[in-house]
């Protein structure tokens, strides 16, 4: 008697369903950005509101560092392209081709952290602190939890690139799904980037 | 990421690379022009735009299901409410000026 994996179990891993049109994990992912457009959409609210609910605002160029965000955006689109072609050699079977590029996009994303520290010793070193200001507050709140995001994608990129590749093994275009799916989470937080890059640094 | 993308593809999407670092800059030059409500206004009109053409091609929108569109456009509609119901309430508060906080 052959044996049921739990995997076999889970249907529309790799067929599309009928009703969406999408596979079960593309469909999920999709909610699940919803979902942090509400999050973050939210906070961009909050910042609208306490911007013009406030007699003077600081002039947030002169307190963010310009340069260091503008070099941060280029290298989180880098990785995003690194991503589509990570993608693309994992469809062509060319396994030596996708994790060198899944290890370009772990190493600029780590490169977009390491930038991103530089700014926050900048701040506490001139003693500018979440409790300094509304605007530092909002600064420090958004940019922290776009941080947190970009760790949690390194992470999942880290295992689908190595520990994680035996699922490969398991179903090739269940392995390939699960990419896809990565890759989307991906370009959302490259998204989400270019409006706080915009909002917070040049606004 | 639907498809298997050929050649042409790749050339276009780094050509949307290229693009999107362009209006990077664009926003950039137009920070550095102080041009206040206009230069706002032009700013996030770029950024939105910037934004639309990463979802359109990177994360392949224009492919997408109806389902996904459905989604998002009830997303969109709760995001823009957030983001302007607050605003709109504040604009149209009477208030004086020392109801307002200086920050």
């Amino acid at each position: 008697m052959s044996k049921i994996h739990d995997s076999d179990l889970v249907p529309y891993k790799v067929e599309t369903r009928e009703d969406t049109g999408l596979y079960n994990a593309k469909f999920g992912i999709w909610l699940f950005l919803a979902s942090e457009i509400m999050l973050f959409g939210s906070l961009f609210s909050a910042y609208i509101l306490l911007r013009v609910g406030s007699f003077s605002w600081p002039v947030q160029s002169e307190y963010l560092n310009v340069p260091i965000g503008a070099l941060n955006s280029v290298i989180l689109l880098s990785s995003s392209i690194f991503f589509i072609r990570a993608w693309v050699a994992l469809k062509a079977d060319d396994i030596v081709k996708y994790k060198k590029f899944m290890y370009l996009v772990i190493a600029f994303a780590v490169l977009f952290l390491c930038f991103k520290g530089v700014e926050y010793y900048q701040h506490f070193s001139h003693h500018e602190y979440p409790k300094t200001s509304v605007f530092l507050a909002l600064y420090f709140l958004m940019t922290g939890l776009h941080a947190l995001h970009i760790i949690g994608g390194i992470l999942v990129n880290i295992y689908y690139a190595g520990p994680g590749m035996y699922l490969r093994a398991e179903n090739k275009q269940w392995f390939i799904n699960r990419v896809e799916v990565a890759g989307l989470y991906w370009h959302f937080v490259d998204l989400v980037w270019i409006f706080l890059f915009s909002t917070l640094y040049l606004l | 990421m639907e498809q298997v993308p050929h050649k042409d593809e790749f050339k276009r999407d780094i050509r949307i690379y290229f693009t999107i670092i362009a209006l990077i800059a664009l926003i950039l030059i137009i920070h550095q022009l102080h041009l206040g409500i206009l230069g706002i206004a032009l700013i996030v009109t770029i950024a939105v735009g910037e934004a639309a053409i990463l979802g359109y091609f990177f994360m392949h929108l224009m492919t997408k299901k109806k389902t996904i569109h459905l989604v998002l456009l009830l997303t969109v509609i709760v995001f823009l409410t957030l983001l302007f119901w607050p605003a709109w309430d504040v604009f149209y508060s009477p208030r004086t000026p020392s109801e307002f906080t200086s920050y």
